[in-house]
Formats: C-alpha cells, sequence, structure tokens
C-alpha cells in the first residue's frame, strides 16, 4: 500500500497571466504540468504519490476565471476556477440554478468549497463528482481553451471514465456556461453518503422536469445519477418513461426502476454495488417525486 | 526548486518572506511564523484543525499554498481578539465548555467567527452546515454549537 | 462561581484551561519550538503483515543528501511492553502487521526522511498472516511469536506459549452444565466488533534528544509520562532518571497516547545524532494503524433464565483480534472476563476470554477498555433474553441487575450502586414504553436501551501523588502527575484542592506541563482514574499542607489548633476570633513575639494515593474478593428513527444516567457524558478499520474512515447525574470518562431492533447493512 507523504513532493510553481501562457506551458511540459485552481484534490493526490506534477499552473488569476455573469440569453456562465462558494452564494444563481447550488454544497465542507472550484470538480471527472450532475442535468457547455482557439464540449461529451475527461493536449477548461433553464423548471440533487451531510457519495441522483406540450406527458424530464457507473452519467430510458408518461408515482417508480438497470456500480470501500443499485432507485425515484411536486404546485 | 519573495498580513501585522513552491500556508504560520495556534490534524482538508481565513473567507490552511497567499489578509485565531478583547464566540466556547482537549478549538472558531460574519444570526441547521468541516472527537459537539448560539445572540 | 463561595467541590466552575485554548495560545507538543537544530525522522514500514526480515539495505538512503542517521533493530535495545514484553521498537528479524517499524530516517527534513525511507531495501520472506482471532486460535495457525514463554509478563497474565494465545482469562463461577436444564429460556448468539481507532484530532508526534551523557528528554503528547519514561528505561536497560519525559497538553487522548506506541522510535532514531532533537509525527493516514488501534472482539454468548425473568447462567467465550503486539491488549482481555456479565447478578457463569496475536494493527487501550465492545453482544444478549421471556426490558434489567450486595461475577461483593436510579431515570426521559409515530411513512421509529459497568483496569498498586506550594500572595501551585487530555482533570484537580485548603478556586494553578523530573508521580491518564485515585492524592496533599498552616497558626495564636479553620484563604479561630491572611505567612512564615526570631517558613504539602485492597484473582477461577477497586455504573436509553428505504438511522434522542458516586464539577461530568455518547455513536453508525486480503488498511484516511461531524450528533442528548457515594473516593467520587461511551453503541442496536424487527450481530450499524438485512428480511417498504 502507498502512504500519504507529510508534505507535498517538490515542484515549480507559476501563476500565469494569459491563456496563451498556459497553453505553452501545458505544451510544453505534456507530462508533468498540471493546471491548479483550489488544489484540493491535486494537493491530496500529490501527497499520496498519485500524481507527481513538476510545474502547477496557477489560473485563478487569468481574466475571467473567477468570474460568474449572467444573461438570461446566453445563461450563467462560471469561471472554471470561481470557488464554490461564490457560486452558491451569487444571487443569480439562487435565483436560476436553485439544483446548481444542492450539489455545490453537497460538497465537502464550506472552508472546502472556499478553495474547490466547480472547474476543478468537473475535471477530476470523478464518477462522484456532485456539480457534474447538475452540469449534465442542466446541459452545460464546458468551454476550453487550446491551440486551436476555444472548444465548446456538451457536459455529457465530457466524461470519458474515471479521471478521464475530452479535454486534448494545450486544452484547459475556462468556463462552464449553463443554459437558462427551460420555462417551469424546476431540479432536484440528492446525495447518500455514509454520514449525513458531506461525505463523498455512495450514490447520487439529480432530476429535473419542465412542461413541454410536445411530449406526450405534457412534461420532459431528465435524469442524472452519481457514483455508479465509470463517469456520472444521464439516464435517457428514465426520462422517455416520464415525457411518455402519464406522471404518477407508478411511472416515476417505473422510471427510478430504468436508473437501477442503468447503473453499473462498482463494490468498494464505501459501498457495495448492490447497496448502490437499491440506492439508485430510491434517490432517484425520490428526486422525481419531489420535482413532480414542485412542478405541480407551480402549475 | 523555485522560491517565492511574497507579502501578506498576518493578524494585521505585514510579513515578507520567502517561500517555496510546496510550502503551505500551514506550514508558513506554524513553522516560519511561529502562529502555532492553527493546527495539523490531518493535512487533507478533511479535519478543520487549520481552519484560517483569508481575505475573510475560511479555508483549510493546508490546502493553500504560501506563495498564493501573496497580498493575502489573513487571520489565525490568535488574531481574534482585538484590542486585548476576546471575541465573543472565544468568550462564549470558554462561558459554555465549548472546549476539552483544545485541539479543534482554533478551527472551530475560526470556522464559526465566518458563519458569524456572513450570517449574523444562524439558526442551528446554519451553525452545523457551517462546521461540518470541523471534526472534534471530544466534545460530541453539544456545546459547540450552544456556543455558536450564544455568541450570536451576544452579538447583536 | 461565587468566588467566595465555601467549597468549589459540586460547582460547575469555568475550566481552568479554556482561556489559553480559546485563544491559540495552549501549547501542544507539535507547538514547542525547537529552533534550526531540529532534525526529523520518518519510519519504513512493513508492507507484509507477515514475513521474515532476510537483510535491510540502508546504503542508499543513507546517501541521500540531508540525512544524518538511520536506524535498524540492531539499534533498537530490547524488548518494550506495559503488562508482556512483546514488541521491539523497530523489528528485528520479523514483521508483524502492516505497518510494523523497519527502520528510521533522522534528517533535516521531514521530506528528505519520507524520501530515504523510500530508498531502503529490506529483503522478506513472506509468511502465512493471520488475519483473524478465530483462525488464529486454531492449534494448526502459524505461530506469530514462537518465543512467547520467554517473555516477560505480569504475574496476573496468563500466556500459552506455542500458540497465538497470550493471555487466557477464566471465569468459573457456580456450575452452568447444571443450570441450562433449569433454564425456560435459553439464546446464544455471536457478536463481531472490528478494529476501530481513537481519532484524537491533534496525531502523534514526539521529540527527542540525547544529550552526550545519554541523557534522554523526550517531548511527547502522552497520557502516560511516567509509564513512558519507566518502559523506555527498561527498554534501553538503562536507569529511570536518565529519561524525562515532558508533557504538553494533549489533544485527544481516548487511549491511543497511553503507554508507549510510536514515541520509543523518536528516542532510538535520536540516539545516533546526539545533541540534536528529533521530531517524530505521525500523519493521520499512519494514525490509523501504525499506533493503538482498539481491538477487535468475536464474542460468543450465551445466557438463560427462568419464566419468572430471572438470569440463571451465562456462557462467553471472547476471541479478541490483538494485533501483532498484546503488550497492553492482554489487560483488556483479563478486564472482560472478569467483567463478563455486565452489570449483572448471574450465579453461574462460564468465560474464557483470550488475547490472539493476529497481523493486525497492535492493540491497544481505548476508552473503555473493552467495555463498549463486550456490552456490544452483552446488551443485545439480555435484550434477546427478554425479548424471548416477552417481558419488559427495562423490567428484565431491573430485577437482574447488580445492587449493592450483589455477588458479581468474580465472586466478590457488590459496593453500593446507583444503577436502578440510572435505569429509571434514562429510561423516563426517552418517555420509555410510549409508542411515537416516525417522521414520514417510510421511516420506523424505536426505543432501546442498555446498561453497563465498568472498572478502572490496572495492576493492584497504581499509585498517584501530589503535592502544593504557595506563592508569595498565597496563590498555589498543585503539582500533579495526570495529564489534561481534555476531561478537564486539572480544573477538578484545582477543586479539590481549594476546597480542602479553604482558598478560592481562583487561586489555584496547575503544575503543568507535566515534567518527570518535576511533577509528582503518577500511574497514567488512564482508566478513569484520575479524579479517584489522583484526588484521593490530592486531598491527601492539601490536607497536609492545611495541617502545616493551622499548626503555625495555632503555635502563633497559642490557640488549639481544632479551634482553627481556613475560609475564603484566612485562617480564622473560632476561639478567639483572630484571623490572619495566607499570604502573611505560607512564604515567609510568622514572627515571634518581641522580635525574637520569626517560625514556619515555605509551606509545601504532599500526599499519596494507592489502592491496597485489591486482590489477586485465582487463574482457575477468576474468583477472589475485590477483584477491582470499584464499578462505575450507568444507563443509556436511546429514540431513533429508520429510513427503511436507506437504512439510514436518525438518532432523536439520547438519555445517558451515570452513577459517578458525587460530580465534583457537574457541567464537566455532563459534557464527559455528551462526548462519550457521540465517539459511541460514531463507533456503532460509521467507524470500522478496513483490511483487504493482503492485511493492509483499506482506509487510513478521514475520507474513508468516518467519524461523527456536527451534523451526526442525536438532536438531543439528555445528560442526567446519579450520586450514590463510593467509600474509597474523594468526595465520594467515582470515574465517568470512558463510561459514557460504552452502552451507547448495543443502545442503538437494541432500538434499530425494536424499530425494525432486524438485529444486527456485527458492528458498525452502515445504512448498507441496515438497508440490506431489512430486504434480506423481506420486510422493506
Amino acid at each position: 500500500m502507498e502512504l500519504a507523504n507529510p508534505g507535498l513532493p517538490n515542484f515549480d510553481y507559476v501563476r500565469a497571466t494569459t491563456p496563451a501562457e498556459v497553453i505553452g506551458l501545458l505544451l510544453q511540459h505534456p507530462d508533468d504540468a498540471r493546471l491548479f485552481m483550489g488544489g484540493t484534490d491535486v494537493f491530496v493526490r500529490m501527497r499520496d504519490g498519485a500524481m507527481t506534477p513538476k510545474l502547477l499552473i496557477d489560473v485563478k488569476r487569468l481574466p475571467g476565471l473567477t468570474e460568474i455573469t449572467y444573461d438570461p440569453e446566453t445563461g450563467l456562465h462560471i469561471g472554471a476556477a470561481a470557488n464554490m462558494n461564490a457560486i452558491a452564494r451569487h444571487p443569480v444563481v439562487l435565483e436560476h440554478y436553485p439544483l446548481l447550488v444542492e450539489s455545490v454544497n453537497a460538497v465537502a465542507s464550506y472552508p472546502l468549497r472556499t478553495r474547490a472550484t466547480m472547474g476543478g470538480n468537473l475535471c477530476n471527472a470523478s464518477p462522484c463528482a456532485d456539480t457534474a450532475l447538475a452540469a449534465l442535468l442542466l446541459e452545460a457547455m464546458l468551454v476550453a481553451a487550446g491551440p486551436d482557439g476555444d472548444r465548446a464540449i456538451p457536459a455529457g461529451a465530457f466524461f470519458l471514465g474515471p479521471g478521464k475527461h475530452a479535454l486534448k493536449p494545450g486544452e484547459f477548461l475556462t468556463r462552464i456556461e449553463i443554459p437558462t433553464p427551460p420555462a417551469g423548471w424546476a431540479g432536484r440533487f440528492i446525495k447518500l453518503g455514509r454520514n449525513a451531510h458531506g461525505d463523498l457519495a455512495i450514490a447520487s441522483a439529480a432530476a429535473g422536469g419542465y412542461p413541454d406540450e410536445s411530449a406526450p406527458s405534457g412534461y420532459r424530464f431528465r435524469v442524472a445519477l452519481g457514483s455508479v457507473a465509470p463517469t456520472p452519467i444521464r439516464v435517457p430510458e428514465a426520462e422517455a418513461i416520464l415525457a411518455q408518461g402519464p406522471i404518477n408515482e407508478k411511472t416515476c417508480d417505473a422510471a427510478a426502476d430504468a436508473a437501477r438497470a442503468a447503473a453499473r456500480p462498482i463494490d468498494d470501500v464505501r459501498a457495495s454495488a448492490k447497496y448502490r443499485k437499491a440506492m439508485v432507485k430510491t434517490l432517484t425515484r425520490r428526486a422525481l417525486v419531489e420535482v413532480w411536486a414542485m412542478l405541480q404546485k407551480e402549475g | 526548486m523555485a522560491t517565492h519573495q511574497i507579502t501578506l498580513t498576518v493578524n494585521g501585522v505585514k510579513e515578507h518572506t520567502q517561500v517555496s513552491s510546496n510550502i503551505t500556508l500551514l506550514t508558513l504560520l506554524r513553522e516560519r511564523l511561529g502562529l502555532t495556534g492553527t493546527k495539523n490534524g490531518c493535512a487533507a482538508g478533511e479535519c478543520g484543525a487549520c481552519t484560517v481565513l483569508i481575505d475573510g473567507e475560511p479555508v483549510n490552511a493546508c490546502m493553500v499554498l504560501a506563495v498564493e497567499t501573496d497580498g493575502a489578509e489573513i487571520v489565525t485565531v490568535e488574531g481574534l481578539a482585538r484590542d486585548g478583547e476576546l471575541d465573543a464566540l472565544q468568550a462564549a466556547f470558554i462561558e459554555h465548555t465549548g472546549v476539552q482537549c483544545g485541539f479543534c478549538t482554533p478551527g472551530v472558531l475560526v470556522s464559526a467567527r465566518a458563519l458569524l460574519n456572513r450570517s449574523p444570526d444562524p439558526d442551528e441547521d446554519e451553525i452545523k452546515d457551517a462546521l461540518r468541516g470541523n471534526l472534534c472527537r471530544c466534545t460530541g459537539y453539544v456545546r459547540i454549537v450552544e456556543a455558536v448560539k450564544a455568541a450570536a445572540r451576544g452579538g447583536d | 462561581m461565587n468566588p467566595s463561595s465555601l467549597s468549589p467541590v459540586g460547582e460547575s466552575v469555568t475550566r481552568i484551561d479554556a482561556l489559553e485554548k480559546v485563544t491559540g495560545e495552549a501549547q501542544f507538543a507539535d507547538d514547542i519550538q525547537f529552533g534550526p537544530g531540529l532534525l526529523y525522522g520518518r519510519v519504513a514500514r512493513s508492507p507484509h503483515p507477515h514475513a521474515q526480515i532476510k537483510g535491510i539495505d540502508v546504503g542508499e538512503a543513507l546517501a541521500l543528501p540531508g540525512v544524518k542517521a538511520v536506524v535498524t533493530g540492531d539499534d533498537a535495545g530490547g524488548k518494550i511492553g506495559l503488562y508482556l514484553k512483546d514488541r521491539y521498537t523497530f523489528c528485528r528479524d520479523r514483521v508483524r502487521y502492516v505497518g510494523d517499524p523497519v527502520a528510521g530516517v533522522v534528517a533535516a527534513s521531514e521530506e528528505i526522511a519520507e524520501q530515504a525511507c523510500k530508498l531502503i531495501r529490506v529483503e522478506y520472506e513472506v509468511l502465512e498472516p493471520v488475519l483473524d482471532p478465530l483462525r488464529g486460535a486454531e492449534p494448526d495457525a502459524p505461530v506469530l511469536h514462537p518465543d512467547l514463554g520467554e517473555y516477560e509478563v505480569a504475574n496476573f497474565i496468563f500466556p500459552r506459549p506455542g500458540t497465538n494465545i497470550s493471555n487466557h482469562f477464566k471465569i468459573r463461577k457456580g456450575d452452568v452444565d447444571a443450570a441450562w436444564p433449569q433454564c425456560d429460556v435459553v439464546v446464544e448468539r455471536a457478536f463481531r466488533v472490528p478494529h476501530v481507532q481513537h481519532v484524537p484530532i491533534e496525531p502523534h508526534v514526539a521529540v527527542a534528544q540525547v544529550d552526550r551523557s545519554g541523557q534522554i528528554t523526550l517531548w511527547t503528547s502522552s497520557q502516560s509520562p511516567f509509564a513512558q519514561r519507566n518502559l523506555i528505561a527498561e527498554s534501553l536497560g538503562i536507569s529511570q532518571s536518565q529519561v524525562r519525559v515532558i508533557s504538553p497538553y494533549v489533544g485527544g487522548g481516548f487511549g491511543s497516547k497511553a503507554g508507549v506506541s510510536m514515541e520509543a522510535l523518536a528516542v532510538v532514531m535520536a540516539q545516533k545524532v546526539p545533541g540534536r532533537p528529533v521530531k517524530m509525527r505521525l500523519t493521520r493516514e499512519e494514525e490509523f494503524f501504525c499506533a493503538f488501534v482498539r481491538q477487535g472482539l468475536v464474542a460468543k454468548t450465551q445466557a438463560g433464565a427462568t419464566k419468572d425473568g430471572k438470569l440463571l447462567a451465562m456462557k462467553t467465550e471472547y476471541y479478541w483480534d490483538a494485533g501483532a503486539y498484546t503488550e497492553y491488549g492482554v489487560n483488556i482481555t483479563r478486564a472482560s472476563g472478569y467483567s463478563s456479565t455486565g452489570p449483572y447478578e448471574i450465579p453461574n457463569v462460564w468465560a474464557d476470554s483470550y488475547c490472539v496475536y493476529t497481523n493486525h494493527p497492535v492493540g491497544g487501550p481505548m476508552r473503555g477498555f473493552g467495555m463498549p465492545e463486550i456490552h456490544w453482544g452483552i446488551e443485545q444478549i439480555m435484550d434477546l433474553v427478554a425479548e424471548e421471556l416477552n417481558m419488559d426490558k427495562v423490567e428484565f434489567r431491573k430485577k437482574n441487575c447488580v445492587r449493592e450486595g450483589s455477588i458479581i461475577v468474580t465472586g466478590s461483593k457488590m459496593h453500593p450502586t446507583g444503577l436502578l436510579e440510572c435505569i429509571d431515570k434514562a429510561a423516563q426521559a426517552i418517555d420509555w414504553g410510549k409508542d411515537e409515530p416516525a417522521s414520514a411513512p417510510h421511516k420506523r421509529r424505536g426505543k432501546g436501551l442498555a446498561i453497563m459497568w465498568k472498572a478502572p483496569a490496572m495492576p493492584p498498586n497504581p499509585g498517584s501523588s501530589a503535592w502544593v506550594r504557595f506563592n508569595e500572595d498565597a496563590t498555589l501551585t498543585v503539582g500533579i502527575g495526570g495529564q489534561e487530555i481534555g476531561q478537564g482533570t486539572f480544573t477538578v484537580a484545582a477543586q479539590m484542592a481549594a476546597a480542602v485548603l479553604g482558598v478560592p478556586f481562583e487561586w489555584v494553578r496547575i503544575s503543568a506541563p507535566l515534567d518527570t523530573r518535576y511533577s509528582p508521580y503518577e500511574w497514567q491518564t488512564v482508566a478513569s482514574r484520575l479524579t479517584w485515585s489522583m484526588g484521593n492524592a490530592i486531598v491527601a496533599a492539601a490536607q497536609d499542607t492545611r495541617r502545616q498552616i493551622l499548626e503555625l497558626a495555632a503555635e502563633h495564636w497559642g490557640e488549639n489548633i481544632d479551634d482553627l479553620d481556613i475560609k475564603d484563604g484566612v485562617v480564622v479561630s473560632y476561639q478567639s476570633e483572630e484571623s490572619l491572611p495566607l499570604k502573611d505567612m505560607v512564604v515567609y512564615g510568622l514572627p515571634k513575639p518581641n522580635d525574637q526570631g520569626w517560625r514556619g517558613g515555605p509551606i509545601i504539602g504532599h500526599g499519596k494515593f494507592m489502592p491496597t485492597y485489591v486482590t489477586g484473582l485465582d487463574p482457575e477461577t477468576g474468583q477472589g474478593p475485590r477483584s477491582v477497586v470499584h464499578y462505575t455504573t450507568g444507563c443509556q436509553a436511546v429514540d431513533l428513527e429508520v429510513d427503511t428505504e436507506t437504512g439510514q438511522i436518525t438518532v432523536l434522542r439520547v438519555a445517558a444516567a451515570y452513577d459517578v458516586g458525587k460530580a465534583i464539577n457537574p457541567d464537566q461530568v455532563r459534557a464527559q457524558i455528551e462526548g462519550g455518547v457521540v465517539q459511541g455513536l460514531s463507533t456503532a453508525l460509521f467507524e470500522s478499520i478496513r483490511f483487504g486480503e493482503d492485511g493492509a488498511p483499506q482506509n487510513p484516511s478521514f475520507v474513508d474512515y468516518r467519524i461523527a461531524t456536527v451534523v451526526d450528533m442525536p438532536l438531543k442528548i439528555i445528560p442526567l447525574i446519579v450520586e450514590v457515594p463510593q467509600d474509597d473516593g474523594p468526595w465520594g467520587a467515582r470515574g465517568v470518562g470512558e463510561h459514557s461511551m460504552v452502552p451507547t453503541a448495543p443502545a442503538i442496536a437494541n432500538a434499530v431492533a425494536a424499530a425494525l424487527g432486524v438485529r444486527i450481530l456485527d458492528m458498525p450499524l452502515t445504512a448498507e447493512k441496515v438497508f440490506l438485512a431489512l430486504e434480506e428480511k423481506g420486510e422493506r417498504s
């Protein structure tokens, strides 16, 4: 077994001032340069030797990297290095993206979230990344700067496997663009950990819905799961059941069953695959029932 | 390995110092500046014993590079009392026995100070939410929560 | 508290250490500054649970720039251990757990030392490991300590050479075989308790410096400065006078910082670099398996009762998963044996308690010293027997629990105890017997309770001593050797001294940090023994001091000492109504009349306490007239609800009542109860060190070893104090520090069983385990 070191190994630190500088450094050191935002994951992995970068590139002071802006047309733009507390207390986020606030506040603790960033959370590409569910459900675009200019990657195409994402050499995430949710949208994020709050997810589920006359049920739903597959996933099978309708306890249950079927969890020290599968059903059903209740209230 | 010249303010005092890239703010505070009130409990951002304020916001000092704090304003537990007057939280922790072994106490106090700064009259759930990153193995948290409530009440 | 109140004993005075702890000024061992001469030590550890060391090559490590010295087993002196000397500080020929120290590096920085550790090449011949205590106890199991028969051992510990059993404690009371047929109900179950860790928020740290004459100074975070001095001196074959242990505030101990665990590593490393202090601190990751862990337990228990609810017989086998070295754990085995019935009067008892070597981390003392582990089974068995009898669980316990005069498991007579009152109070506080609705349709509510007893488990003769001396203004210092580990002992010590002396509590200072060169002897800060044992020594020292003061005043006034008293720091005479402030006499003495010289001098009093009445137990039957000094008893009642769709438990209310004899500081007693309840809850719901088939811990970090945070605490804790005085305690006081976590886990298990009809025999009660058990029962909503 590998034991964590008492301190951080040696590395150099540079505070980048332009995107071009970052891209240049990343290309120059393809194997041993690492982007550095909040460090909450990087530090832990450096201490236990899982990651041994020779250079950390701090991008927090790049223009726009910690900015949060909103425009009803283009939606919410979150700088990749904006910290989670800044996101969760932003008035626009509170007003239009309560689901995002829920997923952010589910992460660890307040002091950790002063450092942790949504960009970092997404780039860890951990199956249990809480904000990844919000990104999937809200159909965020992840914008990367790179040698060939900016590139926007749909959240659904970003996660490739545990710790693997779609960024190419020389690219780095600069912002997360989250469209304004459809009219009448309601969403809910539910996470199950070992402690009541603040643990990594054993399993998590997010659901959202909105009225849509083109759907037979009159509503479109979205469902996403965490910690139960190599990446955070959407569950189109569950979404289809609810689009078909009618929406009631039975179809919510059927959709939750579809989520359970879509989950491909593993056994690990946090939970067994068997328990995780069962929890996918519980959490998905609860999220759907709550969303449905909110939709009916609004309707 | 590169070193960096940084200037930061700690508890109102300007410090100029040379740090290597891999030194955390926690190491800088404890081993360079002799501010040992901030404790090292896990070096992984999990226990909260090293919580300090950077520009008013609480962080785990073990999760911050010293070099990043160039230009920042840091407040540690040693900086909570001002002009010889205890912070209302410190007084409440004494009064309500929010302290046992005292090792988590500095981090708890700083987290709680940050809470009261952003929410002067928090309810119990808010207090718990703000302190869930501060592990305590002695008190069972009962009196910590009571002390924060009392400090908030006395603070208005 | 009113400073001029007559006695601070029984008052909830403010903690004496609170101010320095809230300002960050309180000093802990890692806070001590040693200047630029400080070196750092790190340890290379075994990756194998069981292997022979074939060779160690330290050449590359030594060559690394910044490395000052490398040590291995050859440098490390003789064996070390509290009750059984079964370990070396650095392994010699064999490693016995993943993490066993093989070599140490001293370097200019922690990072260099760590880097050098990775350059140490060790050649191992891997041996078959023992990873389960039942396996370890089998006759054909690999023997971990072939030399067990040659180890030095205390005379009340019974190792079985040639096996992995380092202590076998027996109880043979009455005739269980004859009793079973008379029982109308017999219940038998096997329970498992996993390894857990103490998780003090302050990790272990030790700084050692050895001067050129061989004098060793050790700064440690320690519950046991004197025991460390003694054990390290014995191990190195030097005089105790050559070891000085200095120990400031301890950032949580819970037993993990008792005895010697990692501290000797620093000493051995420092011996290689004379004149330089060497700091050794465990990382949080190491903390989980490289110091002490709580022993695991497999408990097989059978209990029987007649249909009118009277317990007749109990038979127990304890297989302690005691780990690689059992120098301390052998006595947990003994304590669990002589407490194996729990606080019940049972005429026929058979118990075998085995301390089994396994290739797991070193088992050591942890809050409760075996009692939380054994009560997990005892209190569930009692619930099951009551269920079979169709009897109310409170009634069943009240009918069978020990009371004054009961003949307990060791054949000794029970002293006065408030256990019945504890049961009534705790049950009443959660409205026992009243069915209350769950908060949602998918939740179920249940109430459960558990009772407990625990005696200080020690050698028969652990001593305490104390002194008192004055400053010029009559403020005074009380010298003690007991450590402040959060439990409030400095405050209680000051209260007791002030009460006896008749001075305001605020005048009292405590001689800290502890320093074996200056502090009076104290065996260890363990066993919840300080309020009682050290308290007795403080009382004796304060009485000695008081006598000296009164004698001086009596002589001065020409009065009878019996007419004098000390009130609020002033000596008063009830006879002549004369008065004299202490500050006018305690340092400079008093002038004789007519300039004829002076009398008196600096007052210094001393006192000691050692129990002299604890007898041995028969090695074949475990019977004896007084097995322990006394038992503290208590009861916890739990009201909780379970989410049947996730298995999550929400503890709504915990009522916890303890007979503390006398609450010297009621507020501190309540604080101990609250803290113990939550630590107990945390072990009940979340905690276990998980081991892979390779014997390595799988979750040595806060990421995957979760402890209760503030959001997990019960919604309400109701601490209740019962006071039935103890004959050998100061003001009648008994200890309560450990006890409050003993019954928490079984009380929760009993409440879960009441809520769900599902009984879980293996700790912890994770949401997953509860959910899957429900699913298996086919009763999930």
